[in-house]
């Protein structure tokens, strides 16, 4: 007799502890689906908000920016590297983009904070976030060589409006100082008061003028990815193509942003660390069970032994059953979670009453929406993860049963 | 009383099946005592970060100075001040402010230039116990500074390299003077990290050419079981005329965040004991089910549905106290383990990351408190208790002779 | 006749694109033509005017704020439009401190700490030696008909004296934080008098007033400037020249780092 099917039917007979463990397990999947992808939800978002505020998934940057972000670091033919970079696969946009330190005057006011000079015919809202927070103006156009877009916080403390010429002054490459006029074309509102606060976007050509920068020159070139699990394997494919080029660095994000890296891998490890812990309580739950139903059925090992079953067959049966609990937590499994997840990956739960508006962790603001992103590989994972976790519960109980004494020995009933 | 007899008796029957039940309570709650602990670690651990370290409890300004710090906005009779709060059972230290312009090479950065008050900072904050590299301030060394970690690293400075510090100074002439630095901080807070630049009072008011007063006093609390919010009120009653802020108020977004941990620690209880109760509710309906014959003979002998009730609830609460007796002694000395020795992370955070502006520790250490032990046992009996509801009043209500002929 | 003197330039370049109008006794307007046109050629007169070779003078200033008041006195010098040297003469503490500026950089040595300072953007909107000016101020050198456009405004009698009111609007993209500059000159001689500085909303942010007439180094021109800021009353700033000289030989290595250093 098979015994699978033995194993099946020992299940089938007490139907009601069958259903409640293997519904233990369907709510160990709900809750590793729900860690894990709000966790890969936060996460990708927060990566990809970090990158459209500024330097991309990926970016292409003079090695020595990074440590030193001075303005004579540059390369030199960034719009050629940007026409390669476009060209791989999975690179969804590349920009060209120029940052530093400079000073913002209006009036008799002035605050110290970043600049980004961007492209306007190349921008799009989708890779610059100050593009998509706009609450009053638009992004300077092509024409508008002198526009500016600033944030809300700095147009406060500056009183700027609309309109209203704002004078930048910065260290160009020769380490001399260059002022040159704006004018307020739009205001932006991350919600993140330090970045509202020092944060300006300028014309690409307006900074280079002023730097004396070639024409095709800029800090970096920020590259923007489908998916940013691939940036790692990107990096490798630039820095081989760009091998021969030491004034060439390539950086991912990890690299470029470690504050943000750094927070997500111990939050990641935290994660899974309670994933585990709660995974070790069902399993003793899971092992609790099973080991009451072996003690119940005792008698039964007993009769089946003297009756020529051996030990080890016993306790295979015994690892079956909990094979085909787990298979059917699985199932119940999916089918408890995947409303909760539809719904947690269409619509979230706000927090922002909570949370606010304004948290920022690792340097990125933290969306107050909480929802969901199950990728691929962490789906098979969990899968993967219960189905052995269920399994073992259940090696336990089925040596038990494999060390079930004579049935002589055994008491009755 | 023979209820209690009898569900002690109870108990000590269908044995494998009870300890197996007790086992898995037990094992679930002391997990839930390691993690509530290892919370609580890193829920004070970022608390002595944001507090401990440069926040302290309180802060007293001249009103306005947070908005619009000025060197000439200073706490005049910070003496007769300092000697109040004494007096009140507080702590304090005196701070004073500059922003100011450091060189060291070709680089240059602005500053926040704060003079300490070395013997009393540290009652209020262990700041000096948080040097990466080199040492704290001496008293001795009136050419000696501590920078924060950022800093250090846009200025490419080391320990013993040479600065300059340019400032105004309160007469209006350039402060100029040259500083080597002693000590490099670790990973504190955002602003200090970055433009922390750490002297000695006597140093800052040579410097600052400000011999009288300054700019802001950190307060703790000198007995610590005072509310913080009472506390808040005691010392601005105390300081009329200045403005009193706690570093709730000082940081809402930390304060925030702090909630939100509370009410996350309740959520995980709830979630994990859900998956226990699940279990442990099943397999206290199978012990009831078996037993049923039993419960009708107790009936038909005179026992009231209240007492069966009751008997078949005190026995799952003994098997919770025996499983949460389990839980704390596998739990705690567990928990009081990875307090000394912390999990590290370290290996992962290469540099210095910060929540809500407050640097974050790679090394988490367990902490335990009253909440941590006695919140997962108490959600345990709660948990149980929920459990064993419907089963026991299923029991109660059993008519006497269907129950006998029950199977 | 006599071309314009480089000190007033300096402190023009120390006020920050402020005109002032230093005309020798004799210099006629030209020709009658329509009045843009003549406010133009006025102003280009004063910024050719104002490439005289050299100065070298010594200024005394005085500042009152609500935390202090202070006196310096300090040596200058300076050639052509991009190159001027500033050395502090008094007070003790402070002697010997010098800015030097050349194009659009700047430096300051520090006697104290022995060491020279770059400036850098962070720097710029800091006051300088804690005055009303900013470091902003000495480096911008505006100039008038590049980054202007005058207009004559008013002509005729104000407070029993002949005047006549320019207003200069900057360009479209020049890179000056000022709305408008609205100067006043006498009628005869262009002697400024006043020069009102308003920002974009139309609000005053400062007055310069120029008076005692002096004649030094061998022309006539205000030898005292008081600035005053319209948001902090009684707070001002003022240079006095106590003695001033145009067109002299000065060497190119007075305009260097070293230079900066020697005592």
């Amino acid at each position: 007799m098979q015994l699978g099917t033995m194993a099946w039917r020992n299940l089938m007979r007490n139907k009601r502890r069958t259903l409640i463990t293997a519904f233990s397990v369907a709510f160990g999947v709900l809750l590793s689906v729900t860690f894990t992808a709000s966790g890969d939800y936060a996460y990708t978002n927060m990566i990809n908000t970090g990158a459209i505020m500024g330097l991309g998934h990926l970016s292409v940057e003079h090695p020595e920016y990074q440590d030193t972000p001075t303005m004579d670091k540059r390369l030199r033919d960034a719009e050629d590297i940007r026409q390669h970079l476009l060209q791989a696969s999975g690179v969804t946009a590349a920009r060209i983009r120029i940052m530093g330190q400079a000073m913002f005057a209006s009036g008799a006011k002035s605050v110290g904070g970043t600049f980004i000079a961007i492209d306007p015919d190349q921008e799009t809202p989708a890779y610059n976030i100050f593009l998509r927070t706009l609450v009053d103006g638009r992004c300077f156009t092509a024409d508008e060589e002198h526009g500016v877009v600033v944030g809300a916080k700095m147009a406060e403390k500056l009183n700027l409006r609309l309109g209203k010429k704002l004078i930048f002054t910065l260290t160009d490459k020769n380490g001399d100082l260059i002022s040159e006029l704006s004018r307020v074309s739009g205001i932006f509102k991350t919600g993140d008061d330090s970045v509202d606060g020092a944060l300006v976007l300028l014309p690409l050509e307006l900074v280079r003028g002023a730097l004396g920068y070639e024409p095709k020159a800029a800090s970096l070139v920020a590259v923007f990815l489908d998916d940013h699990r691939e940036a790692s394997a990107l990096q490798g494919v630039f820095a081989g193509i760009w091998a021969g080029r030491p004034d060439i660095a390539i950086l991912r994000w990890q690299q470029s942003q470690p504050d943000l890296a750094g927070l997500i891998a111990v939050d990641r490890l935290f994660n899974y660390l309670l994933q585990f812990l709660v995974g070790l309580v069902i399993a003793a739950g899971i092992t609790n069970t099973l080991l009451m139903s072996v003690m119940e059925r005792r008698r039964e090992f007993g009769i089946m032994m003297a009756l020529g079953m051996m030990p080890g067959q016993v306790v295979r049966l015994v690892l079956l059953e909990s094979c085909w609990l787990a298979l059917l937590g699985l199932a119940l499994g999916v089918v408890i979670t995947t409303p909760w997840f539809l719904y947690m990956a269409g619509i979230g739960i706000d927090f922002s009453r909570q949370i606010g508006e304004d948290y920022s962790a690792g340097g990125v603001l933290i969306d107050p929406v909480m929802k969901f992103r199950l990728y691929r590989e962490s789906a098979m994972w969990i899968g993967g993860a219960v189905f052995s976790l269920t399994l073992a519960a259940g090696i336990f109980p089925a040596f038990k049963a494999g060390k079930t004494p004579p049935v002589e020995n055994l008491k009755q009933g | 009383m023979q209820i209690v007899s009898f569900a002690l008796r109870n108990f000590n029957r269908a044995r494998t099946r009870t300890w197996i039940t007790v086992g898995a309570m037990a094992f679930a709650c002391a997990i839930m005592i390691f993690y509530a602990s290892l919370l609580e670690g890193w829920l004070a651990a970022m608390e002595k970060n944001a507090v401990g370290m440069d926040l302290g409890e309180f802060q007293v300004h001249v009103r306005g100075f947070r908005d619009d710090p000025d060197l000439y906005k200073s706490i005049g009779d910070e003496e007769h001040v300092l000697a109040r709060l004494k007096e009140n059972g507080f702590v304090a230290s005196p701070r004073l402010y500059a922003s100011g312009l450091v060189a060291a090479g070709n680089a240059s950065s602005g500053v926040e230039l704060r003079g300490v008050d070395l013997a009393r900072e540290k009652l209020v904050t262990s700041l000096d116990q948080h040097v990466w590299q080199g040492q704290w301030l001496d008293e001795q060394d009136h050419g000696g500074v501590v920078v924060g970690r950022k800093l250090a690293r846009i200025l490419a400075l080391k320990v013993g390299d040479e600065v300059v510090v340019v400032a105004q100074g309160a007469d209006g002439s350039t402060a100029n003077e040259l500083f080597r630095v002693r000590g490099i901080l670790q990973s504190v807070a955002q602003g200090v990290d970055r433009s922390g630049f750490f002297m000695t009072s006597a140093t800052f008011r040579r410097l600052m050419i400000v011999p009288h007063g300054v700019h802001a006093i950190v307060v703790k609390r000198g007995v610590a079981g005072e509310e913080l919010d009472i506390a808040t009120s005691r010392l601005a009653n105390l300081l009329p005329g200045y403005e009193v802020r706690n570093w709730r108020q000082l940081q809402p977004v930390l304060a925030r965040l702090f909630n939100m941990s509370d009410i996350s620690l309740v959520i995980m209880l709830l979630i994990t004991y859900a998956a226990v109760g699940i279990l442990t509710l099943n397999a206290l309906l199978m012990s009831i089910f078996e037993r049923i014959p039993e419960f009708g003979v107790m009936k038909a002998l005179g026992f009231s549905p209240w007492g069966i009730f009751a008997m078949i609830v005190v026995e799952s609460m003994l098997q919770v106290t025996v499983a949460a007796a389990l839980a704390l002694g596998a739990g705690l000395p567990l928990a009081l383990y990875f307090g000394r020795h912390p999990i590290d992370f370290s290996r992962f955070v290469q540099s210095s990351s910060t929540i809500a502006g407050i640097a974050f520790d790679a090394r988490w250490y367990c902490v335990v408190t009253v909440n941590s032990v006695v919140l997962p046992i108490l959600f345990l009996y709660l948990v149980a208790g929920l459990a064993i509801l419907y089963p026991a009043l299923k029991a109660a209500l059993l008519k006497p002779l269907s129950a006998i002929y029950h199977r | 006749m006599s071309l314009i003197s480089s000190p007033v330039r300096i402190v023009l370049a120390l006020l920050g694109a402020s005109t002032l109008f230093w005309g020798s006794a004799g210099t006629a307007f030209s020709a009658p033509s329509p009045e843009e046109q003549e406010a133009r050629a006025i102003l280009l007169e004063i910024d050719d005017l104002w490439r005289a070779s050299s100065s070298q003078g010594l200024v005394r200033m005085q500042v009152k704020t609500a935390n202090y008041t202070r006196t310096m006195r300090m040596e200058i010098w300076s050639q052509g439009k991009e190159k001027s040297l500033v050395r502090i003469v008094s007070p003790l503490k402070e002697k010997d401190t010098a800015s030097l500026k050349t194009g659009n950089t700047m430096y300051t040595y520090l006697p104290r700490t022995d060491r020279t300072i770059r400036l850098t953007s962070g720097m710029m909107m800091s006051s300088w030696m804690g005055s009303h000016f900013t470091n902003d101020d000495l480096v911008k050198e505006s100039r008038l008909s590049e980054d202007y456009d005058p207009r004559i405004t008013f002509r005729g009698n104000r407070d029993t004296r002949d005047i006549i009111e320019f207003t200069l609007l900057p360009h479209r993209y020049a890179a000056v934080v000022w709305g408008r500059i609205v100067m006043t000159v006498t009628a005869q001689g262009h002697l400024p008098l006043l020069a009102a500085y308003y920002d974009e909303d139309n609000v005053l942010a400062r007055t310069i007033y120029f008076s005692e007439v002096k004649k030094m180094g061998g022309k006539l021109l205000p030898a005292v400037l008081k600035v005053v800021p319209t948001d902090k009353p009684g707070e001002y700033t003022e240079l006095v020249y106590e003695d001033l000289r145009f067109d002299l030989d000065l060497p190119e290595s007075l305009f260097s780092l070293l230079e900066l250093r020697r005592r």
